[in-house]
């Protein structure tokens, strides 16, 4: 079942997104034709249960199509709708269907008002909000945390976007939700930006797999002094380096994704947003250096996968945000060592 | 792009009932050894210390039941190994027969062999030394000119190892030199197992490193004569023969836990009371641990599996010794307390040992550079 879905999602996206349909993506064209396709494949309710109508495969196996879609760079919230579909089947609310989106929902502020709910505030930089159907979040209600599904419809967007033209919309809220829009479901506080930054984390270790193939095939096409780039060891030097930075985000990030749903989850998040963060820097500085200039180009495939890194690194909490946090567990907790605090972290459920 | 896959550990690798026996023998055995002794960490010798493990079973813990070992998957080998490391124990004494020597002589030597050696390396009882590098052949491993002439009933040595760590205490050399002429650069080479204490026309001499220590040896083989049993595996085989040990010798815990002393002693004192720049830097040091770590373990799934992940293997070593080399710095800029040899306080003291064995971390057993050359070849470079 998992490796069918995954060779289905690698042969779908190999054939149908390309440079021109990143680019058009990039000029403000949603893909629908692209999104009819994932829908028809059924990728985006890969992590729902059967029961809802998904197709029940474990967290850390379903989250594998995130990576493949940033080694894609698939310009549509398919992660986001993984995720919100697997949130909202586990609150008990019927599967929405089209395109969903997450957001961090700190902000928001819920009331009761008769029977119902009301939800106030702004969710900043949404992913593709204005693309979405809806955005799902979470919210507490008198200290218990609630899951919402907000029509985008009815918000109030202001359009942004990220470095790779991706929409990064600002979204106004206030509306009262209906029965099926809000449903309690028991979550830590922290948790929609963990699922937010772990997703990102998958993204970017596929798409550091790409920028690295990108890399490696240029330097072996591209001829100077008479020989391909790549003979020379200074880059040698750098796409190895590249090829250690790439290896260990993929593996911070499925560390992350195989400790999904145990108590680990939230330090392997910290570790694994951060370290493919720092990658990120340094395979995207080292790849634009290997390419000179053909890869500072709009025509050149590379940029849509560097600006993507570098947008994702910042989204869902950055490089110091989730490192202040590992370090302020590693100085508090109260095993007596430091490497008593390490192997607890990365015991249980962190192997697949 | 099968460089970078690292398939994860598998499932229930982490011991837990193993990691907690372990630990509880080190709280025993180490009580009261002073973290400037723990900052030696691997490079640390003692022979009692080593018999002591084995005692528990862990020495030689994948070698089959036959030649004395435990028949443990190479996860169980890897929490205890770590386990040590952690805690700083002195354990070069079985750490190079147990992690490389040993598992060569099962998978290549004779019978007669395993049966001699073997269980006593399971035991703790036998030191090895590694016997590759020349004066003119370090990196370059292929200019070994050390050479081994065939005669009536064995072979003739002549020439100069350098840098043998603890060929003054050990027992045995896996000696690499040349058998014969050949036009494939890496042919003609040959394994030899050396019994150090039983032959003569050998000298060690000692080569003092920049801490003051004597870790490292000169060793002369002066015609010494060496019996046919002493060769190692096929004659003419020994290029691949060493290869096949890089993955052992590059991907364990001991490639990133060398400065682990130091760690521990930042973090005590940061315990006391840290900013939030403190906190960060601290998060990305965890970071960056776990996946070694996760790293490492999937390494050694694969070994045991038997595949051969020379190339994850180097691209371990690679990161691990940027990590384990970075401490000093980062501790430095986290506090402002000057390392002094032998110490005023135990901080001070560790990282005066830390700061001064830091630069050999990316030397020994294959520099940056080489590994490097080696990961950019798996790349699929043309
Ligand atoms: C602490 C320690 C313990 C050791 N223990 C042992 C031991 O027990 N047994 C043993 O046999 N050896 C041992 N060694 C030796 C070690 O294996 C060698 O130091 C290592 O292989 C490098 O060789 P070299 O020192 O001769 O340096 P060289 O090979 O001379 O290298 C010098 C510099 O040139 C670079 N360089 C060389 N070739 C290339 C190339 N093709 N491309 C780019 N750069 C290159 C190197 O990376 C390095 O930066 C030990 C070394 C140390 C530091």
């Amino acid at each position: 079942m998992e490796s069918m879905i995954f060779d289905m999602a690698e042969r779908l996206l190999r054939d149908h997104v390309s440079h021109a349909l990143r680019e058009d993506a990039a000029a403000g064209n949603c893909p629908e034709a692209l999104w009819a396709r994932i829908e028809e494949a059924g990728l985006h309710l890969a992590m729902a249960p059967e029961e809802a109508g998904g197709f029940g495969v474990p967290a850390a196996e379903a989250l594998g199509l995130v990576r493949i879609a940033g080694a894609h760079g698939v310009p549509l919230p398919l992660a986001e709708t993984l995720i919100a579909n697997a949130l909202l089947a586990q609150a008990g609310l019927a599967l929405p269907g089209g395109r969903l989106t997450i957001a961090e929902g700190e902000a928001l502020r819920l009331d009761r008002r008769g029977a119902g709910v009301h939800a106030s505030g702004t969710l900043t930089m949404v992913p593709f909000a204005r693309w979405a159907d809806r955005i799902v979040t979470l919210a507490s209600l008198d200290g218990a945390s609630q899951v919402l599904s907000l029509p985008v419809k009815g918000l109030t967007l202001t359009p942004a976007q990220d470095l790779a033209g991706m929409p990064r919309d600002d979204a106004a809220v206030d509306l009262d939700l209906g029965a099926a829009e809000i449903a309690p479901l028991d979550m830590p506080a922290g948790t929609m930006r963990a699922l937010g930054a772990l997703v990102r984390s998958l993204a970017m270790a596929g798409a550091l797999e790409t920028i690295l193939d990108l890399s490696v095939q240029y330097a072996n096409d591209r001829v100077q002094f008479g020989r391909p780039i790549g003979k020379f060891q200074a880059i040698q030097q750098y796409l190895a380096t590249m090829a250690g930075e790439t290896a260990a985000s993929r593996v911070a990030a499925e560390m992350a994704a195989a400790s999904h749903g145990t108590p680990s989850f939230a330090l392997a998040v910290a570790a694994a947003k951060s370290r493919t963060g720092e990658a990120a820097q340094t395979v995207g500085a080292l790849a634009h250096q290997i390419h000179g200039a053909i890869g500072y180009t709009q025509e050149y495939a590379l940029h849509h996968f560097t600006k993507r890194v570098w947008s994702w690194r910042d989204e869902f909490g950055t490089e110091r945000d989730w490192t202040r946090d590992l370090g302020r567990a590693a100085l508090s907790s109260p095993q007596a060592t430091f490497w008593h605090f390490i192997t607890d972290s990365t015991a249980r459920g962190a192997t697949a | 792009m099968t460089v970078t896959a690292f398939p994860p550990p598998p499932p229930g690798s982490d011991h837990d009932g193993l990691r907690q026996e372990v630990r509880a023998f080190l709280a025993e055995e180490l009580a009261g050894f002073p973290p400037e002794k723990r900052a030696e960490s691997w490079n640390g010798f003692s022979r009692d210390f080593s018999r002591k493990l084995a005692q528990r079973g862990w020495v030689g813990m994948t070698f089959p039941k036959e030649y004395g070992g435990h028949e443990r998957s190479a996860l169980e080998r890897y929490v205890v190994s770590e386990e040590l490391l952690a805690a700083g124990a002195p354990v070069i004494s079985h750490w190079i027969a147990d992690r490389q020597s040993g598992p060569l002589i099962l998978a290549k030597g004779t019978e007669e062999q395993k049966r001699r050696i073997v269980p006593r390396i399971a035991a703790g009882e036998l030191c090895f030394c590694i016997g590759m590098s020349e004066p003119d052949s370090g990196s370059d491993l292929a200019a070994t000119r050390t050479v081994a002439t065939e005669v009536e009933g064995g072979f003739r040595v002549n020439g100069t190892k350098v840098w043998t760590t603890y060929a003054h205490v050990a027992d045995y050399m896996i000696l690499f030199c040349r058998t014969g002429k050949s036009d494939d650069r890496h042919g003609g080479m040959s394994q030899f197992l050396v019994d150090l204490k039983g032959t003569g026309n050998i000298s060690i001499s000692p080569i003092i490193d920049l801490l003051g220590e004597h870790h490292f040896n000169q060793v002369t083989f002066d015609n010494t004569f060496l019996p046919t049993e002493a060769l190692l595996g096929q004659k003419g085989e020994g290029w691949s023969q060493v290869m096949s040990e890089l993955a052992f010798e590059r991907s364990g815990p001991e490639r990133f836990l060398s400065s682990f002393a130091l760690i521990e002693e930042l973090i005590r004192l940061l315990r006391e009371g840290a900013t939030e720049a403190q906190e960060a830097e601290i998060g990305r040091l965890s970071a960056h641990l776990m996946v070694l770590r996760q790293m490492s373990r999937s390494v050694a799934g694969m070994l045991n599996e038997g595949k051969n992940p020379s190339l994850q293997a180097a691209i371990v070593k690679d990161l691990g010794a940027l990590f384990e080399q970075d401490v000093p710095r980062l501790a430095r800029s986290l506090l402002s307390r000057p390392a002094v040899p032998g110490g005023r306080d135990s901080y001070a003291a560790v990282l005066a040992y830390t700061e001064l064995a830091v630069p050999s971390f990316s030397l020994r057993g294959g520099t940056r550079e080489i590994l490097r050359g080696i990961i950019a070849r798996g790349l699929g470079l043309r």
